[in-house]
């Protein structure tokens, strides 16, 4: 008892001490932002420099050659080509209190632009954004938004897929090209279905095998996965994953790969290409925008156009020509991957014929929600829905 | 030069406890500065905002508060359960299997007017971890089956089963596909206290504070650590250990299924990460509280704290990893202090002959038997 009392006592006395520290020390930290902020304003006026301040939440940590490593680089693009100042916290839960602390730090410390760019986010962020009308929200990957201070942003990925997949089509001697898949969600099959349409293109009698991960970041689950393919007789691997492993394991086997998020001619011997995010010019853009006042919230959903999603033509790949005739006509708006031909289905079913839905779809979510029927045009509700593969994959959904 | 050993001190270091604190937490934030110093900071003006973000101010100490309150109930779990010997490492999956079963609630009656919702949401989370503790409650108290295991891969299954969930039957159809569940039902938030702190600190207080008193003070209690000091003794004075391990191991897995309602009840929604490491975190808070469900409280908001600013030093460009090592060097000093508050290094041996490896080796081996609970 008498310890457990002196224990009690002694840790009061800390926090009493701390609390006593904290009440002399909030004062000096003020006026230390002040002087910041005063420095930074007559800074401002000298250079011409933007008085925005953006900060940026990453769940994961940003050296990991993948999803954020790309969000980092965005950020230090987007400082450079706009002047303003930006920082960021990494590894940071979905959905938990740590999200909130930073970036109400954040707007404690006058930053007026919050890029959320993970999905689990969304829903803090919209809270944040209606508590907060005088800074900006851009949430990265998701749907949600309002009228005034909070857009969505992300990237048609399956265009640069596309190409990827001419250039493994090109590159596969055994006809089975891997891809490593983390999870049957309508994002990863639309691009897996990019890619095969794209191994078509090029190569008829290919086919790509699919392999499930049940995770995004899983180097063991990779690893085995690309491995299995690698045993089934696939002699070049894509993935749809945040770390490196597949390339490691083709590597090892003597293939081809072909990346995902950046340029990992670095970290894979076997690199060929890869599909990649570059967030710079959209980054830039809001924060120009807010700069401006002229931001509008959208539900922005950006393709190579944009540049917010690229791929590098290998010119060792014998259909580099093809490659880049593509990529222009994309760039040119004139093709737009399901837009042409005929897209069918594993089943032998006409899912789309020249841009015309041919079956009816519904949200896989939600079987009763139609979202498309026979003779519509496609829209983007029929790509953000997708739940079925196309004729040249092997493998089932889920 | 000879071998030291760690003895168990015949009284309390006397006023030592302070001291042996503060000498832990001024070696934690020296070699933090060290760190800092070579990253690049200055590390009064880290440390400075480390304390102002958790304790500056009315947001500052909610933030503090709404990361004290997982931590303090997830810190009774295993604490209740250490008073009487027992390691519950399963509070992670318990708070999730409380989540669960608070979702469950708000599914099956959305339309439910707030207070009686979140009541029945809080009440069902009580339920569901106290469910998940059962079995490893029933393996130990009539087969022997060790707790720690049975706990520790509970967890797992909470896990795979929440993915499940969120994965499958209760994905949301407007997610495009994310692996979430739907939002809850806006009257299933916990009311807002001040800033970002919740009725749920309240909660957690008088949780605490009746654990507190109840476990030093009542008889249950009493029997609760004769029970833990010594199984015989216990059943010589006609105290049930079965009934004892049964109550206390579901009692556990109950507190922090309630720190899972808690949390759900201050989210959006469930998500997989829900238990945010809380549950193991509580391990430390219970270590560091010796095992004394009335010390969790005070830990949990200084653990807290360290957590906040931990957050709030990386807007000010230290890196995460850096934050992190500076969070575990507090802890470890202030574990140290706990240590040596109980134990102190004596040399053992008559100090004949020159030390060799294996002599420095058995003493070590032996200060470490010693110091095990």
């Amino acid at each position: 008892m008498t310890s457990t009392r002196k224990a009690l006592l002694a840790l009061l006395t800390i926090l009493a001490l701390v609390a006593a520290a904290c009440g002399s020390s909030a004062d000096t930290a003020t006026e230390g932002t002040d002087e910041a902020e005063t420095e930074e304003s007559s800074e401002g006026t000298d250079g011409g420099e933007s008085d925005v301040r953006a900060a940026f939440v990453m769940v994961a940590p940003v050296g990991d050659a993948g999803w954020n490593f790309q969000h980092d680089l965005g950020r230090q693009g987007a400082e450079a080509a706009t002047g303003a100042e930006t920082a960021f916290v990494e590894n940071i839960p979905e959905g938990g209190a740590e999200f909130d602390e930073a970036v109400q730090n954040f707007i404690d410390d006058g930053f007026n632009v919050i890029f959320a760019t993970s999905f689990g986010y969304q829903d803090a962020t919209l809270r944040f954004a209606e508590e907060n009308p005088d800074v900006t929200f851009e949430h990265i990957s998701g749907f949600l938004m309002n009228d005034t201070n909070m857009g969505n942003t992300f990237g048609r990925m399956y265009q640069p897929r596309y190409i990827a997949g001419m250039a493994a089509g090109a590159a596969t001697e055994s006809n089975t090209i891997g891809y490593v898949a983390a999870f049957p969600i309508p994002e990863v099959i639309r691009g897996i279905n990019a890619f095969a349409l794209g191994v078509q293109a090029v190569n008829p009698d290919a086919v790509v095998e699919v392999n499930w991960t049940s995770t995004w970041f899983g180097i063991p689950e990779e690893t085995a996965a690309a491995q299995a393919l690698i045993d089934s007789g696939a002699d070049v691997l894509s993935m749809h994953q945040d770390s490196t492993a597949t390339g490691q394991a083709i590597s090892e086997a003597g293939g081809t790969f072909i990346g995902y998020h950046s340029d990992m001619s670095a970290q894979v011997d076997a690199y060929l290409t890869a599909p990649v995010w570059n967030w710079t010019p959209r980054y830039s853009e809001i924060i120009e925008a807010v700069e401006a006042g002229t931001y509008t919230p959208e539900a922005w959903w950006g393709g190579m156009v944009d540049g917010v999603v690229d791929i590098e033509v290998p010119e060792s790949s014998p259909v580099a020509s093809e490659m880049q005739d593509v990529k222009d006509s994309i760039l040119q708006g004139e093709f737009d991957v399901f837009d042409q031909g005929q897209v069918i289905a594993q089943d032998g079913t006409v899912i789309i014929d020249d841009g015309i839905i041919q079956t009816e779809l519904t949200n896989p979510f939600d079987p009763d929600a139609v979202v498309a029927s026979e003779g519509d045009e496609i829209h983007d509700g029929v790509l953000l829905n997708m739940n079925f593969f196309v004729d040249n994959v092997v493998g089932e959904i889920g | 030069m000879f071998g030291y050993r760690l003895a168990r001190r015949d009284k309390p270091l006397p006023g030592g406890q302070f001291l042996a604190f503060a000498i832990g937490l001024a070696v934690a934030l020296v070699a933090g500065a060290i760190l800092l110093v070579a990253t690049g900071f200055n590390p009064i003006e880290i440390y400075i905002e480390m304390a102002d973000s958790a304790f500056g101010g009315s947001q500052a100490i909610s933030n503090t508060l709404t990361q004290a309150v997982p931590l303090g109930l997830a810190g009774l779990a295993v604490a209740v359960a250490g008073s009487m010997g027992l390691w519950n490492i399963g509070a992670e999956g318990q708070i999730i299997a409380g989540a669960i079963a608070g979702t469950w609630i708000a599914r099956l009656g959305p339309d439910l007017p707030g207070p009686l919702l979140i009541v029945i949401m809080l009440v069902a989370a009580v339920v569901g971890g106290g469910l998940l503790a059962l079995g490893p409650a029933i393996a130990k108290a009539h087969l022997g089956v060790n707790e720690i295991i049975t706990t520790l891969m509970l967890n797992e299954i909470a896990l795979r089963l929440v993915r499940y969930l969120v994965n499958g039957p209760w994905q949301d159809p407007t997610a495009i596909g994310f692996p979430v569940a739907p939002v809850l039902p806006e009257q299933a938030a916990l009311p807002t206290l001040f800033s970002r702190a919740n009725v749920g600190v309240i909660i957690a207080a008088i949780v605490l504070v009746i654990f507190g008193v109840f476990a030093s003070r009542s008889k249950w209690g009493f029997e609760l650590r004769v029970a833990g000091s010594s199984a015989q003794a216990a059943e010589y004075v006609g105290i049930s250990l079965r009934a004892k391990i049964m109550t206390v191991l579901i009692l556990s897995g109950a507190i922090a299924g309630l720190a899972g309602g808690i949390r759900l009840t201050s989210s959006d929604r469930i998500v997989e990460g829900i238990a945010e490491g809380w549950g193991f975190a509580g391990i430390i808070v219970a270590a560091l509280a010796l095992m004394r469900p009335s010390g969790v409280a005070l830990v949990a908001i200084a653990f807290g704290a360290l957590r906040v600013g931990g957050t709030a030093i990386q807007t000010q460009g230290v890196s995460d990893s850096i934050s992190e090592i500076i969070q575990a060097l507090v802890l470890m000093g202030a574990l140290a202090a706990a240590v040596f508050t109980a134990y102190e290094i004596t040399r053992s041996g008559s100090g004949t002959g020159v030390p060799t490896g294996a002599e420095s080796i058995s003493g070590s081996a032996e200060a470490s038997a010693e110091a095990t609970p």
